[in-house]
């Protein structure tokens, strides 16, 4: 999404006319743009001259492992649709780390929900719940995801809310948007959990219901019922195939209910969500990955084991380089997404917008890089 | 002086003495957090505020007191910028907290030399190169004489003097270095290949005139020429002290300097041992540290050149223990006996090299 000037609010615009003053090279040599905001946010930690900063103003505890972050940005934030999903930075043992988090909240909402459940060893999920507290700030990114109603047309007449897990976030934000619409045709929300422990928003769901008369609330708890597969599904959800259905769940059971739509050749609309972050198993050394170069609009193959500098060499690119063995950190780069292997300690590494240096890094799985 | 005798070390041994050092590495890095980065913001926070005292006593103070505290303010803070912030953070020290502030590539220095001419001369040649003659342009700066392996020549006779104008316009020094001048003289660099560095390094020039010599004297008016002066003065205080403390890190006597042809097939093991046998230390105490941006621990520096530079402190007695069990010759002293080792070396080559004395 590419906001022009012009919808931007005063102080927005303001900031974003400083800081490209600040950025010409005679005045940075003067005071740098760290230098300001460092001030700004001494004077007030939402204060910024180009992030989106969001004040922690409740926790709501769902459930003993589900928490919701009710935030309140800054004037930078630019507003969301309902089902988008931000990137959250914080900074945890001194690196900034960020994940990206599906609102729960309705698009027009003044305040952001983030409803994150805690995951064992999650470094994100943990420093939540366990560090954020009422009045903490987080940075956040503007909205971003295409897991969104239709905007310029009229709603579908029959709509299938699928979810599974904590993929009732953007799925929520789907209903309470529907609600506020007062959308009058037949939905069903159907969201699958393992037992009655992690159902949550029950209460506001009853409530929905009691105003929306096309709704059909629908829990599968797989502890009693067994998992939801093709079978159960259409058990359940009769009238699947004339349902418009936005979808988000665990990888492997969202696979197969798109598998179910081309099976069975349906026609209405399948929208999902995915979140790429599950840990992956990284392919052997030396295995044909595919690299996108972001800014050289390039794409190319892997051939062998050699580092990222040597293959995109071979690819054709010029990449900025100096020592090639790893000590001048001349080619290093933005990895945007991706597994990549520190040929020089083994380590391997899978975070998103990680700076990797080419010369010693090679992929194991497929790489975007912003070279 | 002569070239570095390889270490009488078996392959086996140089290959367990990198699996040592690469454990003192590791051990260190496996505990960079937090700590390492709240160091980095304090140092900042300092030379800002270093900075902003420092130009506000010589705008707005009265008499040469408030002038001289002035004038060690702002050095204190153009000496913490150039050393223990920014040489540091253009290693890469602190590019895995992912703040932009802190990242390696795009930081920009209070001093007239262009971050980027830095990173390539610094970084790729001088780090990569430490000691090899005819390939490290650090080695002398292309301009002293310091070992009789480097040829003399008439233009020699005059070291001492060329010294002390390095001295003094150390930042134009090391400024102009990536310019390679004499390459491009005789041919060996392309015009177009110098034209853009050259731009570079007068574009840099010209912001740091512009701030320290035109702006701050004119927004202080009828108070300008005691800005100026102080603004001057802070900037030759910072020139001597770092001219001083990155002299003494490969310059002293007994680093050794080695020959292409004998680094060719390193291992990083060989690379180890040359950064260890071609660099000194300094000892002091915390401050001193700091203030020299921890080049004091030049071998450590060198070993590591992207740990935070604080942890050179732990390391460094695990290193100069290596070194003692390994035979290799761990080069340290005091700031006054390395200093003295190194205006020793540069008068010594001033002379030409005696003609053997006939039987």
């Amino acid at each position: 999404m590419t906001v022009t000037h012009n919808t931007l609010k005063p102080w927005p615009r303001l900031a974003s006319q400083l800081v490209h003053t600040l950025e010409r090279p005679w005045l940075s040599a003067i005071v740098r743009k760290s230098a300001v905001e460092d001030t700004l946010n001494a004077l007030h930690p939402l204060l910024s001259l180009d992030t989106v900063k969001a004040r922690v103003v409740h926790i709501t505890h769902e459930s003993p492992t589900v928490r919701s972050f009710i935030l309140e940005p800054n004037a930078h934030w630019q507003g969301a649709r309902s089902g988008q999903f931000v990137r959250v930075q914080a900074e945890i043992n001194g690196r900034r780390t960020e994940r990206a988090y599906s609102l729960s909240s309705r698009g027009g909402a003044q305040r952001l929900a983030l409803t994150i459940k805690r995951k064992e060893g999650g470094l994100m999920s943990n420093f939540m719940h366990q560090q954020l507290r009422v009045g903490s700030v987080l940075t956040v990114s503007q909205a971003e995801g295409e897991f969104v109603l239709p905007a310029n047309e009229p709603l579908p007449g029959k709509i299938l809310l699928l979810s599974a897990g904590s993929g009732v976030s953007p799925v929520m934000a789907l209903m309470r948007e529907l609600h506020e619409q007062e959308y009058a045709g037949d939905v069903c929300f159907l969201h699958v959990c393992r037992d009655a422990s992690e159902q949550i928003w029950v209460d506001e769901m009853l409530l929905i219901g009691a105003q929306m008369p096309g709704l059909t609330v629908v829990t599968h708890l797989t502890a009693t019922q067994g998992r939801l597969d093709a079978q159960a599904l259409l058990a359940t959800v009769p009238d699947l195939a004339e349902r418009a259905t936005w979808l988000c769940g665990p990888a492997a059971w969202m696979d197969q209910v798109h598998a179910l739509w081309a099976e069975k050749g349906y026609a209405s609309t399948l929208t999902s969500e995915r979140f790429g972050g599950g840990p992956t198993v990284p392919a052997d050394a030396g295995t044909p990955v595919s690299v996108v170069c972001e800014r050289s609009a390039t794409q190319f193959m892997t051939e062998g084991a050699q580092p990222l500098l040597v293959q995109a060499e071979r690819a054709g690119l010029a990449p900025k380089h100096g020592c090639r063995i790893g000590i001048c950190r001349s080619c290093q780069c933005t990895k945007k997404s991706g597994t990549v292997e520190n040929l020089l300690t083994g380590e391997i590494s899978s975070a998103p917008n990680e700076e990797i240096r080419l010369c010693i890094s090679t992929a194991r799985s497929d790489v975007t890089l912003a070279l | 002086m002569s070239f570095a005798t390889p270490p009488k070390l078996s392959r086996a041994q140089v290959a367990e003495f990198q699996k040592e050092v690469d454990a003192i590495r590791n051990e260190a890095m496996s505990r960079v957090g937090q700590a390492d980065v709240d160091h980095m913001r304090r140092m900042i926070h300092i030379c800002r505020g270093s900075e902003v005292a420092g130009r506000a006593l010589l705008h707005f103070g009265v008499g040469p007191l408030s002038w001289a505290a002035g004038v060690m303010a702002l050095a204190n803070a153009k000496i913490l910028d150039n050393m223990e912030i920014g040489h540091n953070v253009m290693h890469g020290q602190y590019d895995w907290t992912g703040d932009p502030a802190l990242n390696s590539q795009s930081f920009e220095w209070d001093i007239a030399c262009d971050g980027e001419a830095w990173r390539h001369s610094h970084n790729v040649v001088h780090h990569t190169y430490t000691n090899i003659l005819g390939k490290d342009r650090d080695l002398g700066y292309s301009l002293l004489r310091l070992t009789d392996e480097q040829r003399w020549k008439p233009r020699h006779w005059l070291q001492p003097f060329a010294n002390l104008g390095l001295a003094l316009g150390f930042q134009y020094g090391i400024g102009s270095h990536d310019l390679e001048l004499g390459r491009y003289k005789h041919g060996a660099i392309s015009r177009e290949v110098f034209k853009p560095r050259l731009d570079a390094f007068l574009g840099k020039i010209k912001r740091q005139w512009l701030k320290d010599y035109l702006l701050f004297p004119a927004l202080a008016m009828w108070s300008a020429p005691r800005v100026l002066a102080g603004n001057f003065a802070a900037n030759l205080t910072r020139n001597l002290w770092t001219y001083t403390v990155i002299f003494c890190g490969h310059f002293t006597e007994g680093v050794a300097i080695y020959r292409e042809e004998d680094t060719r097939n390193e291992t990083r093991g060989d690379w180890y041992i040359r950064q260890i046998t071609g660099s000194s230390n300094l000892e002091g105490g915390r401050l001193f540290h700091i203030m020299t941006g921890h080049l004091s621990h030049q071998i450590e520096h060198h070993l590591f050149p992207d740990m935070p530079s604080h942890r050179y402190v732990e390391v460094a007695p695990k290193i100069q223990a290596l070194c003692q069990r390994y035979g290799l010759h761990y080069n340290t002293g005091s700031l006054f006996s390395q200093f003295a080792t190194v205006m020793k070396r540069i008068f010594v080559h001033t002379l030409p090299p005696r003609a053997l004395s006939p039987v």
